[in-house]
């Protein structure tokens, strides 16, 4: 069944795990000019007393209708069948940079020799049963490798269990 | 591409790749989590580092430090020989020197110092990691040295201190079982993450979650109430919620009544603690005090997960822990399922289930044969109450002052000098030794003021033992040689303790027979330990039963919980030493010292956690840099930068009446206004410089890191 990365954004707490790992799977180093596949943002709402901070780890969403893919002019971005990965031929990428203006989430990054660089869901790993490296280290399991439509799945249910138990609180107050 | 290619790329494991996996365990930081790792290992090298999915500790996962680690074994600051100086001390000129020389000239020199001063004049320094602690506190009480000391002179210590003054001994919180958590002081998110894996377990299941924190962070996002109390101003909020749960009558008259001692002074003491008064003294609302205090006395059961040091590192620490940890008492939450339950540790300050000699092991010989440790003549408390060491903090005024007897030797492993508040006061101590040795992984700043430097090697090049409070064990097996010349701690211990020509049957024994001596009373065994390299539980577990103090009374002099300590009563009149947990604000704080506060009006706060750091143990790998590329830098409110002109990155100058730094400037709401946060021990912007050597809890001996005064200008 194909899987993909999602992140439950109520469970990122910025620790930057899944970079680092991304790096050590991937021998990137930021010396050498190199960046992460994965990247924390943070966003402050708010003032003191009433601040609010929240993380997010973003990396390639493997998109379905994929912007860069259809952008690429030398088919160097292709689809892998089995796992639904967007990945790069680097032979055939010409660095003309198209992929990073259609990509609407910032992603494809180019590297030393202006080649593009991004995550390829671990492919190799997912391939014999491993989960991609970012989500294999994250220590909150905000990081899940799932079946499409499984998060939604475990929110609905969560949700229900939540209204369920809520209601006949409502219903004891009146 | 070839499949081979495609598995080779991948890094997967399988005979076609020639990729192994080993087991080990990550130390970076240490001494309650040491995640168990799956290390894929080709010809001889890790090239992957991941978390071990049967280890119950971490479950597969790594924090950003950990999986940092491979970044680590091979960092190009790896020592590679044992080195002799031979420039002037701090320059860093070194020459390779064998083994046997380096052991040889250290053991002389020590044997020579111990004739001519005694064995106390010879020191023994623990700094990271903590494995080796046992059996180099060993080879100092052995050799006739009481001066084993450790970097939990600033660490976990004056905890440990507050916890027996009131309990005899700690209570851990039962996170599992807890139906109300207080966090006081902690982020395990950042530094913790079984913790924090527990504390969302926790909420999953209805914990209510209190968090008092002067930051915001993961955990304060997570709570249901969170208390941003002032910096240093803990002992007044704990006192203020005492008063609401001593007026509302929430407090446990049966443990009061029969399990207590002083309980009417202290009460006394805490009528001047409205809620009002707290919220003057502490920045959090009387509402939120009363709130906080009515969740933690009538939600049952309820714990306090307390912090190694954030509490502890204020000139009033031990008192503002005391009267934290007071309310447990208060509550009657000691000792219980879900409350703060007292479970026997196992080795290294960890309980794993099982009994073990290590205390028999680490102390050949009684304090009461050695002369006395150094620091308990200035800091007598911690003589009384810390059985385990001396107290570091003192090191420098000794070497200085030669009394009560001069100090001539030191050897430390993992020594940073940057620990100390007044850190080159410290160095220029260090140069009036006989002898310095440093053993450590990498060429640090400590490193080249030492005589001889000795290469130690990561943890996945050594052998361990280990244990987990869900009784797990492991005895860990190297996953590749020592690189180049280095050697493990313990077996640079055996080797001085031969060379010192010591007369201990276990060191002659060897390692691993010392660990099977330890494990005697588990009935596990090192051949057992060795069949499973990734760790085990532990063949019947020790069960831990409830209110243990029913039939052996408390471990203080009057057998009771202690409102009022029976040991600070015998120094009445002594300021700081109260034996009621007195509220007293930092030494250096606007209501200290006004005249101060005008000049610098900024709150110091250092060494909160960040998550990519642990001590400066990770400063030098490009990965955990990386997650802070502008570090140095220093965490400011935005409101305060505003008024200031600053901008993010600007730099800034932190200055004390001690000295200053230039750091960027980092803005965020993470920290309060009217605080400026640093992270400590920077190679280049070091904060604790700005302290004074004396800055220290009168009681524990431990600096005032987390509150001083400081001013902040634009450069």
């Amino acid at each position: 069944m194909r899987k993909t990365i999602y992140l439950n954004i109520e469970l990122c707490v910025g620790c930057g795990a899944c970079v680092v790992a991304c790096m050590d799977q991937n021998d990137i180093y930021p010396e050498k000019g190199q960046a992460s596949f994965r990247r924390i943002y943070k966003m402050e709402e708010g003032e003191f007393p009433e601040a609010n901070i929240k993380y997010i780890s973003t990396g390639c969403l493997h998109c379905e209708d994929s912007p860069c893919l259809i952008g690429c002019p030398t088919g160097a971005i292709t689809r892998d069948e089995t796992t639904g990965a967007i990945i790069v031929n680097q032979e055939l990428c010409i660095g003309c940079h198209s992929c990073a203006i259609s990509c609407p989430f910032g992603v494809p990054r180019f590297n030393v020799n202006g080649k593009m660089e991004k995550c390829n869901l671990c492919l190799e790993r997912v391939e014999v049963g491993l989960e991609p490296a970012c989500v294999r280290v994250c220590p909150t399991f905000a990081l899940t490798f799932e079946p499409l439509n499984k998060l939604q799945e475990t929110k609905e249910s969560k949700f229900a269990l939540n209204l369920m138990t809520t209601i006949p609180k409502v219903g004891t107050v009146r | 591409m070839k499949k081979v290619e495609r598995l080779l790329k991948g890094k997967i494991p399988s005979p076609d790749t020639g990729i192994e996996i080993k087991k080990s365990i990550c130390t970076i930081c240490d001494p309650t989590t040491q995640c168990g790792l799956d290390l894929y290992v080709k010809n001889g090298k890790v090239i992957k580092v991941e978390g071990s999915k049967e280890h119950p500790y971490n479950m597969g996962t790594l924090c950003s430090k950990g999986a940092a680690l491979r970044q680590y074994i091979y960092s190009e600051d790896r020592l590679k020989t044992p080195l002799k100086r031979i420039g002037s001390r701090g320059e860093g000129r070194f020459s390779p020197v064998t083994w046997d020389e380096a052991l040889e000239s250290i053991a002389e020199k020590f044997n020579e110092v111990k004739q001519n001063y005694g064995p106390e004049s010879v020191v023994f320094f623990a700094g990271y990691t903590k494995y080796f602690r046992p059996y180099l506190k060993r080879l100092a009480h052995s050799f006739g040295s009481p001066n084993y000391l450790t970097e939990s002179s600033t660490c976990h210590q004056a905890t440990a201190m507050a916890q027996k003054l009131t309990f005899g001994q700690p209570g851990r919180p039962d996170i599992k079982n807890t139906k109300c958590l207080l966090v006081w002081s902690s982020n395990p998110f950042h530094t913790n993450p079984g913790n924090a894996r527990a504390i969302l377990k926790g909420k999953e299941r209805g914990m209510t979650l209190i968090v008092v924190d002067p930051r915001e962070t993961p955990t304060t996002a997570l709570a249901d109430l969170h208390l941003k109390v002032r910096p240093g101003t803990d002992g007044a909020l704990a006192l203020a919620m005492a008063n609401v749960i001593i007026n509302e009558k929430l407090y446990d008259y049966n443990f009061i009544s029969n399990y207590s001692y002083g309980f009417d002074d202290y009460k006394d003491y805490v009528r001047e603690f409205s809620p009002q008064r707290g919220e003057e003294l502490t920045g959090v609302s009387a509402d939120k005090i009363i709130k906080a205090a009515r969740m933690y006395a009538s939600i049952k059961p309820a714990a306090i997960m307390p912090s190694a040091s954030p509490v502890v590192h204020h000139t009033n620490g031990v008192q503002n822990y005391r009267a934290v940890f007071a309310l447990i008492g208060l509550t009657g939450n000691y000792d219980i399922y879900g409350g703060n339950l007292v479970i026997p540790e196992s080795f290294i300050h960890q309980p794993g289930l099982f009994l073990t000699k290590e205390h028999e092991f680490v102390q050949p010989r009684q304090w009461s044969e050695m002369a006395p440790r150094i620091g308990i003549d200035r800091f007598p408390v911690w003589g009384e109450v810390i059985d385990e060491e001396a107290q570091a903090m003192y090191i420098p005024f000794q070497i200085h002052s030669e009394k009560p007897y001069p100090l001539k030797a030191l050897i430390g492993f993992g020594m940073n000098y940057r620990m100390w508040p007044d850190p080159k006061g410290l160095l220029e101590s260090l140069k009036k030794l006989d002898l310095f040795v440093n053993v450590d992984l990498f060429m640090t700043d400590t490193c080249k003021y030492a005589d001889i430097v000795l290469p130690a090697c990561t943890s996945v090049e050594r052998s361990e033992l280990r244990c987990y409070p869900m009784g797990y064990i492991i005895f860990t097996q190297p996953a590749i040689e020592p690189l180049y010349d280095s050697r493990s701690d313990v077996d640079i211990i055996y080797s001085l303790a031969e060379k010192l020509g010591l007369d201990d049957p276990l060191f002659k024994a060897g390692y691993e027979a010392t660990v099977d001596w330890i494990l005697e009373p588990s009935g596990i065994t090192v051949s057992e330990l060795k069949k499973h390299p990734g760790g085990m539980f532990v063949p019947n577990p020790i069960k831990i039963s409830e209110k243990k103090y029913l039939n052996t009374g408390f471990k203080t002099s009057t057998g009771k919980m202690e409102f009022k300590s029976s040991v600070l009563e015998k120094y009445e009149g002594i300021p700081g030493f109260e034996a009621i947990p007195i509220y007293r604000p930092p030494k250096y704080s606007r209501e200290s010292t006004p005249e101060m506060a005008k000049e610098y009006p900024f709150v110091l706060n250092t060494g909160s956690r960040l998550p990519m750091f642990i001590h400066t143990r990770t400063f030098r790998l490009s990965w955990t840099k990386s997650l802070r590329p502008n570090h140095p830098s220093a965490d400011i409110n935005p409101s305060d930068a505003s008024l200031l002109g600053i901008t993010q990155d600007d730099l800034i100058r932190i200055s004390t009446p001690k000295d200053s730094i230039i750091v960027k400037a980092n803005l965020t709401q993470m920290v309060q206004p009217g605080v400026i946060h640093m992270y400590h021990g920077h190679p280049d912007a070091d904060v604790n410089t700005l302290f004074e050597g004396d800055y220290l809890d009168p009681l524990s001996g431990y600096p005032g890191f987390k509150s001083a005064l400081c001013k902040i200008e634009k450069v």
